[in-house]
């Protein structure tokens, strides 16, 4: 069925693709935002471990569903096996109005002047594609203001000594410390390192018309139930919708963009409750996320791009990244478990460059999260405890509130072959051709994961710990809910997907605003740079409008 | 209603399962999954999976979300009776309890890697009984979460 024309069409209503929508309709264009998922309540989910965004055993309690969605994983060379949305490999971030930042733990970082200029910075180690960005942190550093004052966020400006120049501090002060981190930020200090409060996307005061965080355990991978999480569907998309302008269409899933003859973007085709719609516009905005974007643009292809939009030159889905994590976990002889939530709330940005030994990169190194108790009884149990038995189970009494940890996101090098597909062969149940995803992690990310690991230990053992063990990336292809760089950004449109406005190359109208255009993925959560990215997009779409 | 002694006895001698329905269990299995997964967490002076309801949290969750498993249970059941009758020469319900656990250790090492990955999967699926929300049948009374002292904690917001 065809629809009447509006301006854009925005597909995927996440970190991204809710702030795409607000910019455009708050400028009086008509928007449709499609999002797949739904609209959730904090009363749908609650705070049940068992089906949170961390821990999926029972289910994606922020989408997408197991009987609706699948995707092919490798397993061994040119072998594939079918995995679900709540299984870990399928590397899910969700599906639902907000995105994964309904659910996120809300750290809101901005990357630092180097993470734009990696390759001119360190050059590019043997079997990695790494680029600097065609744009610069000087470029991004007032879309970054504007994410952290209109998302909002809460931080001290200026107690981070690495931080790069700021023109605004940030709209909140920062949340408090909480026991783990106090005994953190002082042995941080006492090693000669650089500790300050973590910036997050939650409200440590009333902000924007919602309450300051209530401190409860269940933040990340929960919904806030007082919506102090700053997602951007307590935020930027009833601000889009209130202005009459935006239509949110939920349980809307993308088939493909239909395309004029050439290199025009005619609409968008999208099933809702069995019916397929034709959506016509002037605009088209890809924010499905770095798995689910290059999927759009390869169900896209037309006898112009036969290998899918903006795929001429072979880079869509290329250099999948995400975040290995590195750190370390300890036993103190005290209690520190004080069931305060967000709970990570010192970091250190000392190792994220200018690591000894050549090595490329690194990451803040942060303390951890509220641990839960199913998450703590399968992961935070050092090595040589049994994983059963009396053992086990007095393992987790003595320690399970004595427990320390804290860990860093290691920047990774992209690897061209890290990538994701079409799987023709097998469809969603929608018909829609769904993806596969194969690759390894590049050796040198697990080399900077061992030198942080190290550093996490030593904070770790300053800060009173009797024994600790290191936690410690895997070797396989890296996505998950921080994914990102399938459709690369650059000024050469035989080596990048998108320009620098993040409009595909040889499309006229198609702008892709999520982590899919980032070059490489600093060694930060990058929620906040998909929201600066996306406020930089909106800036051009709206010249082109 | 007239009852005769042998039902009588037969009632009070039988585990709670034979008096509610099992979604994914028969009685058998429904009697040996319950004796593994209180070797995975055993009662010491604070219940363990069996007090803790973990039998009724895989019977309802292995006919829901976590249905995919359920053909591991079946077939890995028996497999795991046959293990332990050639390692022992007895039933797993029939040997004490210090005996059950050292023949589970021995599966861990010796067995096939399909024997082993289906006791790793019930290892993981009895945490989540004992340590998740008690909404899904297991942790009856918040017994993981007061061992640990966080039940104000975990059930004050909800869950």
């Amino acid at each position: 069925m065809k629809l009447p024309a509006v301006d854009a069409v925005v597909v995927g209503a996440g970190a991204g693709g809710g702030v795409v929508a607000e910019q455009l309709s708050l400028a009086g264009h008509n928007v449709v935002l499609l999002e797949r998922g739904r609209l959730q309540t904090f009363a749908e989910t609650g705070h049940d471990e068992l089906r949170s965004q961390r821990v999926t055993v029972l289910g994606n309690a922020f989408g997408p569903d197991d009987e609706h969605y699948v995707r092919l994983v490798q397993v061994a060379p040119g072998q594939y096996r079918k995995v679900l949305p709540s299984e870990g490999v399928y590397n899910n971030v969700a599906a639902c109005v907000g995105g994964g930042t309904m659910s996120y733990g809300a750290m809101a970082w901005r990357y630092m002047e180097k993470d734009f200029r990696m390759r001119s910075t360190y050059g590019a180690p043997n079997g990695s594609s790494m680029e600097d960005w065609p744009i610069s942190y000087q470029d991004l550093e007032p879309f970054y203001t504007k994410a952290e004052w209109e998302i909002g966020v809460s931080g001290k400006a200026g107690a981070n000594t690495f931080e790069p120049p700021r023109q605004k501090p940030y709209p909140m002060p920062p949340l408090p410390l909480g026991a783990e981190a106090t005994l953190l930020y002082g042995a941080a200090g006492r090693l000669g390192w650089h500790p300050f409060p973590i910036p997050m996307a939650i409200n440590s005061v009333a902000y924007g018309g919602r309450p300051a965080c209530v401190a409860c355990p269940h933040c990340v991978g929960f919904a806030c139930e007082v919506n102090a999480k700053s997602s951007t569907a307590v935020t930027v998309i009833p601000r889009a919708i209130a202005t009459q302008h935006c239509q949110l269409k939920t349980g809307a899933t993308a088939k493909r963009i239909v395309m004029e003859s050439g290199s025009k973007a005619a609409g968008v085709e999208y099933y809702q409750n069995g019916v397929l719609y034709e959506q016509p516009c002037r605009v088209v905005v890809v924010c499905c996320s770095a798995t689910e974007t290059p999927r759009l643009l390869f169900n896209s292809a037309t006898a112009l791009f036969p290998k899918g939009l903006g795929n001429h030159n072979d880079w869509v889905g290329r250099n999948l990244q995400g975040h290995g994590y590195a750190g370390a976990y300890g036993l103190l002889e005290h209690d520190v478990f004080d069931g305060l939530g967000p709970g990570a709330r010192v970091a250190c940005c000392d190792f994220n460059h200018g690591l000894p030994g050549g090595l490329k990169g690194g990451a803040m190194i942060a303390n951890e999260f509220v641990r839960l108790p199913y998450l703590y009884s399968q992961g935070v149990i050092p090595p040589d405890v049994p994983r059963w038995g009396l053992e086990h189970k007095r393992h987790m009494r003595t320690y399970f509130k004595r427990t320390i940890a804290a860990q860093g996101p290691v920047q990774e090098m992209p690897v061209f072959e890290n990538r994701v597909e079409l799987a023709p062969e097998v469809t969603d149940s929608w018909g829609i051709p769904t993806i596969r995803i194969r690759g390894r992690r590049h050796p040198h990310d697990l080399e900077v994961a061992r030198f942080l690991s190290a550093k996490c230990g030593e904070w770790l053992k300053e800060a009173g710990a009797q024994r600790t063990w290191p936690k410690l990336p895997g070797t396989g292809v890296s996505g998950g809910q921080h994914q990102a760089g399938t459709c690369r950004m650059g000024s050469d449109p035989k080596t990048s997907v998108v320009d620098r406005n993040c409009r595909i190359h040889a499309v006229d109208n198609v702008y892709i605003a999520d982590g899919s255009v980032q070059v490489n993925n600093g060694g930060f959560n990058p929620s906040l740079t998909i929201q600066a990215l996306a406020y930089w997009a909106s800036a051009a779409i709206l010249r082109q409008l | 209603m007239q009852i005769d002694r042998r039902t009588l006895l037969l009632a009070l001698a039988a585990p709670l399962y034979a008096a509610a329905p099992l979604k994914t269990f028969s009685v058998t299995e429904a009697a040996l999954v319950e004796a593994l997964c209180e070797r995975i967490i055993p009662a010491d002076d604070v219940a363990g999976a069996k007090e803790a309801g973990v039998l009724y949290y895989l019977d309802a969750q292995l006919a829901g979300p976590l249905k995919r498993f359920a053909a591991d249970y079946h077939g890995g059941l028996p497999a795991l009776q046959n293990f332990c009758r050639q390692l022992t020469g007895a039933d797993f319900l029939e040997l004490p309890a210090e005996e059950r656990t050292k023949c589970l250790m021995t599966l861990e090492k010796t067995a096939p890697p399909e024997l082993r990955a289906f006791f790793r999967l019930v290892v993981e699926q009895t945490m989540q009984g004992f340590y998740g929300s008690p909404a899904h049948g297991g942790n009856r009374n918040d017994i993981s979460w007061r061992m640990l002292g966080v039940e104000e904690v975990m059930g004050g917001h909800g869950h």
